[in-house]
């Protein structure tokens, strides 16, 4: 503990979790709004989460969401995992693998884009969301590895040998000793490479093609934004919200925290 | 474990980042020195001219006000953050966890919805125009949505919890007792924050302030909805040479100098956190 | 003593339903290297923190120089403390580590430089005054947080286990340096520590504390020779105890043999007690004992000064420990599995209640 005067301490963050939770919470209690307006309070009301449910847009968009987040999170946890573990247990550490590694995080996620659109450009393919699925593996195996890295870097690997002085060969190890451990890494990975490639925009928006069946429900909510508030996109907000949060809850309890950046 | 089994795990993934991010970003290099066709496209003659066009002053005054607004956004950001941080760290133990995780839960909801939940207050009709009629005013509200504020505060808005983790981790690792050595020694509460506590934990604010900057400067979906039409960064620069303009080489260009700008702030970065020494728990 | 420099006046600490110190009653004299010695739990770190400032009694008086300190903060203390992990500022030289008390006192530049200055030729560290901490060694860094403190000539140096992250060798030498130090500044310092060896080598007087409470205060021939309680006498140095009953003015042992002892006042025939002698005032052969025991040898340990043995006895169901002197040794059979005389004087017995 600190010798700071505690009631400034309390101000201070009293102000700040205002800051941050006042605007979610304002969205989340406008749609339940029976009026939809932020002007005036008419009575508690779900009638916006059935006009959700009702417009065939929102639907599409979210089942290609979901073909998507599914899609590219089986491809990254696999591709991922296995990367971290090669990572990890290679002698030879270079700044250059390292950088490789660490750059779909680091690169401004527009730059990606617009360089993934021009490359299926000029190799003529056409696009839709078998692209943005390729698109967003890219990023979430990125992701997936950092996690299970982080659960490697306390790992210890004498119980690898002790399995392999017992008589274990290398599969058999990796499948009953390393994997076990591992899973919980894992899966905590693959939960937040589901939810970052839910929540993703931008490299969606430009990888997505020209048609209207590759819609993403980032797309739509963007789209309707742009056209202007209405309060089915403050029920949108907070099933999207909610869903992400509670994915990522998820995956943090599974991981114990130890999710990159800590 | 022979050395050739890592090789084997890490290829599959290896290879994907190759032709799926080296190989679009290399492309992107070299489309830079492209020309736009006549037609939209691209005409294969190499030319400097979209390089010379970004340091043109119409392009290059984008570049700087977008590094202005991503500046201040990052300032404002670490200054909350740091705070915030702070009073964090200075509450007991056992709370701290909970009071970090409530302080990052934002971060994990949609971006978008986070930036629309702005929309909402800040709209001519929005929430603050409702609470001030609500408390009596009648006159016309300054505007407020579509503004150079507006998207600083969408910019701060969606960072801040990154940068209150960041400038928290140096806040936990510190040693009570360098603390209460200071005091010991004579130092108020104040001089001890000054002169011991603050120069310790720099390495934090370093990183949440490159952050909050390398996210904002290249950020399209803030000023794109909080700005207006009007507004342009070099985000919304970028993408206009991709969806309205048909100049690809040129946004190519424009995001190879957005890259740089990035990889400066990042090494210098790095340079400072060297630099920040330690003051962790497991001292001698 | 003459006015005494610290007066600790029935001070007690509670945390929630906790009482780590408990009506501590103690007076250090100035110029006194004192102890407080006791294991962890017995409330020594919370009284060095309540000295310091860290930490107000609920209830009690701190008086220094006579003025009451109880609840004045840190900084304003003319008391210092050196931390157990030295927390040395990591971001400053030693030259400014040393240099930071001082400037919170305000004073000029000049002076500054010379006491830092003086101090540092004092502590042998001058070549190393532009070192940043993690260049030093663990043996340095002390000698700087040592520094940092006495260059502010304090009125009360406090020490929070002070040796304990240097190695044994180290170690010795620190106890004898930490003495000079203290002569030769003649500053009053009050060393926490768990080992008894340390408190007992470097204290004019030692303060043993256990759950809170103080239970024994003197010198450290006191403690040593005349524990009051039997924690005490565990506590310090090594010590036999062997079960007895009160009886007909000296003590009756487990195996039926009498032990003549000073009993304690109002001892009534058949009060259970525990008497105790310490191992080195066993000795073999003639000599004016009152007491004898005899037991078989079970272990011998060879620790150059002395020569320590087990002894497997009935009058005890630990084994008796006893060390003999090189001269005592010489000469001597001394078989394991053999049968062993020994005898000791009444007066080195210590009765305890049990």
């Amino acid at each position: 503990m600190k010798s700071a005067p505690l009631p400034l301490m309390l101000l201070i963050l009293g102000l700040t979790f205002a800051f941050l939770y006042v605007p979610i919470s304002v969205l989340v209690a406008l749609s339940f709004n029976e009026s939809g307006l932020p002007t005036a309070w008419t009575g508690f009301s779900v009638k916006w989460y059935g006009e959700l449910a009702r417009n065939g847009d929102i639907l599409k968009a979210a089942g290609n969401t979901l073909i998507v987040a599914l899609a590219s999170t089986v491809v990254a946890t696999t591709l991922g995992t296995l990367l971290a573990v090669g990572v990890e247990i290679r002698r030879r550490k270079g700044r250059f693998l390292e950088t490789i590694i660490f750059a779909p995080m680091i690169i401004p996620d527009i730059v990606l884009a617009i360089a993934l659109l021009s490359f299926f450009s000029l190799l003529n393919v056409t696009m839709g969301l078998h692209t943005i699925i390729v698109s967003h593996v890219v990023f979430n195996l990125a992701f997936v590895c950092a996690v299970v890295r982080a659960r490697l870097k306390t790992f210890d690997w004498s119980v690898v040998e002790a399995s392999q002085d017992l008589g274990a060969s290398t599969l058999t190890t990796l499948r009953r000793v390393v994997l076990p451990v591992l899973s919980p890494a894992v899966v905590a990975g693959a939960l937040l490479a589901f939810t970052l490639s839910v929540d993703e925009f931008i490299i969606a928006f430009f990888t997505a093609g020209a048609g209207r069946d590759s819609i993403t429900l980032p797309m739509q909510i963007f789209a309707m934004i742009r056209f202007g508030v209405t309060p089915e996109i403050n029920a949108l907000s907070t099933i999207v919200m909610g869903l992400s949060v509670l994915m990522l809850t998820l995956s943090q309890r599974l991981n114990r925290g130890r999710l990159p950046g800590q | 474990m022979n050395d050739r089994k890592p090789l084997y795990l890490m290829s599959p993934a290896l290879m994907w980042l190759s032709a799926f991010m080296v190989v679009p970003c290399v492309l992107i290099l070299a489309l830079a020195f492209f020309r736009r066709g006549l037609y939209g496209g691209i005409e294969y003659t190499l030319t400097l001219e979209n390089l010379a066009l970004v340091v043109d002053p119409l392009y290059a005054s984008i570049f700087l006000k977008s590094a202005w607004i991503a500046g201040l956004s990052a300032l404002i950001a670490v200054v909350i953050g740091y705070a915030a941080a702070y009073a964090i760290s200075a509450m007991p133990r056992k709370h701290q966890p909970k009071l970090l995780f409530l302080a990052v839960l934002p971060f994990w909801s949609n971006y978008l919805v986070r930036t629309y939940a702005w929309i909402v207050l800040l709209n001519r009709e929005g929430l603050i125009t409702a609470l001030a009629r609500w408390f009596g005013f009648e006159g016309e509200l300054p505007k407020m949505l579509y503004t150079e504020p507006a998207v600083v505060v969408g910019l701060v808005y969606n960072y801040l919890p990154f940068v209150i983790l960041a400038c928290y981790a140096p806040l936990s690792r510190l040693n009570p007792e360098i603390e209460e050595a200071s005091r010991d020694l004579g130092g108020s509460g104040w001089t001890t924050f000054r002169r011991v506590t603050l120069p310790m934990t720099v390495p934090g604010i370093a990183t949440g302030f490159v952050f909050v900057f390398v996210l904002s400067i290249g950020n399209f979906v803030t000023p794109a909805l909080l700005g207006g039409g009007q507004f342009q960064m070099i985000g919304n620069l970028i993408y206009a040479q991709f969806l309205t303009a048909n100049d690809w080489p040129f946004g190519a260009a424009l995001s190879m100098v957005l890259i740089a700008i990035m990889m400066m702030l990042l090494t210098a970065q790095t340079f400072a956190a060297e630099r920040g020494s330690g003051g962790r728990t497991e001292e001698s | 003593m003459s006015e005494p420099l610290l007066s600790l006046s029935n001070v007690t600490k509670e945390f929630g339903s906790v009482r780590a110190v408990d009506g501590v009653n103690l007076d250090i004299a100035e110029n006194e290297f004192f102890a407080l010695l006791g294991a962890s739990g017995s409330g020594k770190t919370t009284l060095l923190r309540m000295l310091a400032g860290f930490e107000t009694p609920t209830s009690g008086e701190v008086r220094l120089d006579g003025r009451d300190i109880s609840h004045v903060s840190p900084n304003h203390r003319p008391v210092n403390l050196m931390f157990q992990s030295y927390a040395l500022f990591p971001h400053m030289s030693v030259a400014r580590n040393i240099a930071y008390g001082l400037e919170m006192e305000r004073l000029p530049r000049s002076e500054i430089n010379a006491r830092v200055g003086e101090i540092l030729e004092m502590i042998q560290l001058s070549d190393l005054a532009g070192r940043k901490p993690d260049q030093l060694s663990g043996g340095q860094r002390q000698r700087v947080a040592l520094a940092r403190a006495l260059v502010k000539r304090p009125r009360l140096l406090l020490l929070d286990e002070p040796l304990g992250a240097l190695d044994k060798k180290l170690r010795g030498a620190m106890q004898l340096e930490l003495k000079r130090i203290q002569d030769q500044f003649g500053i009053t310092f009050i060393v926490v520590t768990h080992d008894q060896e340390e408190a007992l080598v470097m204290a004019d007087r030692v303060a043993i504390l256990k759950d809170g409470g103080l239970l024994q205060c003197g010198t450290p021939r006191e403690i040593y020779e005349h524990p009051q309680s039997r924690f005490a006498a565990d506590f310090i140095g090594l010590m036999n105890f062997m079960p007895a009953t009160v009886a007909d003015g000296a003590l009756l042992a487990r195996d039926g043999s009498r032990i003549a002892a000073p009993l304690p006042e109002g001892a009534h025939n058949g009060d259970p007690m525990i008497a105790a002698v310490r191992p080195e005032r066993l000795h073999l052969g003639e000599g004016d004992h009152e007491n004898r025991l005899r037991g078989r040898l079970i272990a011998k340990a060879y620790h150059g000064l002395d020569l320590q043995l087990h002894l497997e006895t009935d009058l005890s169901q630990e084994p008796i420990l006893v060390r003999l002197t090189a001269s005592e040794a010489e000469g001597q059979a001394l078989e394991t599995g053999t049968a062993i005389t020994l005898g000791w004087k009444a007066q080195d017995t210590r009765v305890f209640n049990a």
